[in-house]
C-alpha cells in the first residue's frame, strides 16, 4: 500500500492546550478521506500542519516521504476555511498568482470551472459573497493536478445550491493519482464522496474505518454514525 | 524571485505611485519657488528646507512599509497564500527586501537629484565654503546610511519573525520580540559597533569648523559591518520563515 500522508506520534500544543495528541494516521494514494469531528477537535490544525503552516510539537508528519516543506508545498493543494487572498486581488489576478506559482496548475481545467461556478474574473474578491468565494477557493485548489488536496470545511457558510456544485467539482477533480482529504462537520453532504473516515475530538483519532465497513457494520450511515459519536 | 517581486510591486503600486509622484511634484514646485527668486537665498534655502522635510516623511514611511511588508504575511490571514507557495523563505524575504531597496534607491536618486538642483541656485563660492568645511566622503555616508535602515529593518524582521516561530507559544510572545529588538540592539551597539567605533556617541556635524562624525569617517568599515549584520539578520529570519513558521 502506498500512503501520500503518514503520522507518527503528531503532536500539536498551543501554549498548554493539545491541538492533536500523538496521533497516527495513513492516508492512502488514490482516495478520498473525511476528518471528522465537532469544532476544536484538532481537523484544522492536523490539515495547517500538512500544509505546511505549522511545525510540530513532536512526532513527525511525512508527505510523499518528504517533511513538509517547499517539495510538498508543490504537489499539496490545500484549501483554508478562511478568505487568504491579498486584498487588492480580483479573481483574475488571483487565476495569475496561481498559475504563476504552481506548475500543475490547469488554466483550461480553470477556465471550464470558472463558468461552472457563475464567477466574473473581473470581480473583486474583496466583494464576493460567502458562496462566491467558497466557490473560488475551491475552483483554485481543484484546478491544480495536485497530489494531494487538503480541503477545510470546504461546504461551511454556502447556500445549498453552491454546495451541490462544489460537491460535483469535487468529484470531477478526483483521479485515481490523487488524494483527498475533506474536514468537515456537515457529514451530510458530504457523505457520499468518502472512501474512508477518521472521527477526530479533543486531538485524538477516536474511530477509523472505510467508510463503507462503518455503514455495514454499525447500520447507520455515517452522519448518524457521527451523531451518535459526538452526542 | 522576481515573480514575487512582481507581486509585492503589484499588491501596493498604487501607493508607490502616489508616493514618487506627490515627491517629485512638489519638488518641481519648491524648485520652481526658488527659480523664481534669483540671488533671495533665504526662500532658495526655506524651498529646499520644505522639499527635504517631505523627503523625510516619504523616507520614513518606506521604512514603515519594509516593516508591513512582512509583518502583514505574519499576521493576517494572506499569510496563508504566502506561506503555501513553493518559495523558500529566504526567496520570500528577499522579494520583499529587494523592493524595500528598490525603494531606498529610487527615493536618494530623487532626493539627491532635487538636492543638486537646489544647491545650484547659491553661488558657487558659497558651494565650494560648504563642501569643503564637510568633512565626510559623500558614497560611503550614504551607503552607511542605507545599510544601517537595512539593519534596521531586518531586525525588526527577526523579531517579528520570531513571535511568529520560535515564542509562538509562550504568553506574551510580541511583547517579548520587543524585548528581543531592543536587547539586539542594546548588544549590537555594546559588543559589535562598540569595541571598533566607540566614538559613535560623539557624532555631529558641525558647520564652520572641522567635523566630528566618527561612524562617517569610518567610512566602507562601517558600511562593510553594516553588511555582515544584514546577512546575519537575513540569514536568521529566512531559516525561521522556512523552517518554524507556525501562522
Amino acid at each position: 500500500m502506498e500512503y501520500i500522508l503518514t503520522t507518527r506520534q503528531l503532536s500539536k500544543y498551543f501554549y498548554q492546550k493539545k491541538a492533536l495528541d500523538k496521533i497516527d494516521i495513513n492516508i492512502e494514494k488514490g482516495k478520498i478521506y473525511g476528518i471528522l469531528g465537532p469544532n476544536g477537535g484538532g481537523k484544522s490544525t492536523l490539515l495547517k500542519l500538512a500544509a505546511g503552516l505549522l511545525k510540530p510539537s513532536q512526532g513527525e508528519i511525512i508527505i510523499d516521504n518528504k517533511n513538509p516543506g517547499v517539495y510538498t508545498k508543490s504537489i499539496v493543494s490545500y484549501l483554508p476555511e478562511i478568505n487568504y487572498f491579498y486584498k487588492w486581488m480580483t479573481i483574475k489576478d488571483a487565476l495569475n498568482f496561481f498559475k504563476d506559482f504552481y506548475d500543475d496548475f490547469d488554466m483550461e481545467r480553470v477556465k471550464e470551472s470558472i463558468e461552472f461556478m457563475k464567477l466574473e474574473e473581473k470581480e473583486k474578491i474583496s466583494n464576493l459573497s460567502k458562496g462566491m468565494l467558497g466557490r473560488l477557493k475551491l475552483t483554485l485548489a481543484l484546478s491544480r493536478d495536485a497530489k494531494l488536496y487538503l480541503l477545510d470545511e470546504p461546504l461551511n457558510g454556502i447556500d445549498p445550491v453552491s454546495r451541490e456544485k462544489i460537491i460535483t467539482s469535487i468529484l470531477n477533480a478526483f483521479n485515481k493519482k490523487s488524494t483527498i482529504v475533506i474536514c468537515s462537520h456537515l457529514i451530510y453532504y458530504i457523505e457520499k464522496l468518502l472512501d474512508y473516515v477518521f472521527f477526530l475530538s479533543e486531538g485524538q483519532v477516536i474511530s477509523a474505518g472505510e467508510a463503507e465497513d462503518l455503514r455495514n457494520e454499525k447500520g447507520m450511515s455515517i452522519d448518524k454514525l457521527y451523531q451518535e459519536v459526538f452526542q | 524571485m522576481i515573480t514575487l517581486l512582481k507581486y509585492e510591486i503589484y499588491r501596493r503600486w498604487k501607493w508607490l505611485a502616489i508616493r514618487y509622484a506627490a515627491l517629485i511634484i512638489l519638488g518641481a514646485i519648491f524648485f520652481n519657488r526658488a527659480s523664481a527668486s534669483p540671488m533671495q537665498y533665504d526662500i532658495i534655502a526655506e524651498s529646499m528646507g520644505k522639499f527635504f522635510l517631505i523627503s523625510i516623511v516619504v523616507f520614513a514611511i518606506i521604512i514603515i512599509e519594509g516593516i508591513n511588508m512582512l509583518k502583514e504575511d505574519l499576521f493576517e490571514q494572506s499569510g496563508y497564500l504566502t506561506f503555501t507557495i513553493p518559495k523558500k523563505g529566504r526567496t520570500i524575504l528577499a522579494s520583499k527586501l529587494t523592493l524595500l531597496f528598490l525603494q531606498l534607491s529610487l527615493w536618494t536618486i530623487i532626493s539627491i537629484g532635487f538636492g543638486s538642483m537646489f544647491f545650484s541656485k547659491f553661488p558657487y563660492q558659497e558651494i565650494s565654503r560648504i563642501t569643503t568645511q564637510i568633512d565626510f566622503s559623500f558614497y560611503p555616508t550614504i551607503l552607511f546610511i542605507l545599510t544601517a535602515f537595512f539593519n534596521f529593518v531586518l531586525m525588526v524582521h527577526l523579531s517579528l519573525t520570531l513571535t511568529k516561530t520560535l515564542l509562538v507559544n509562550k504568553r506574551y510572545s510580541s511583547l517579548m520580540s520587543i524585548g528581543i529588538f531592543f536587547l539586539l540592539a542594546y548588544l549590537i551597539e555594546k559588543f559589535y559597533y562598540g569595541p571598533f567605533l566607540n566614538q559613535i556617541r560623539h557624532a555631529y556635524i558641525e558647520f564652520g569648523t572641522t567635523s566630528n562624525v566618527d561612524v562617517l569617517s569610518a567610512g566602507y568599515t562601517s558600511v562593510f559591518m553594516n553588511v555582515v549584520l544584514s546577512v546575519i539578520f537575513f540569514s536568521a529570519t529566512a531559516y525561521l520563515l522556512e523552517n518554524k513558521i507556525n501562522i
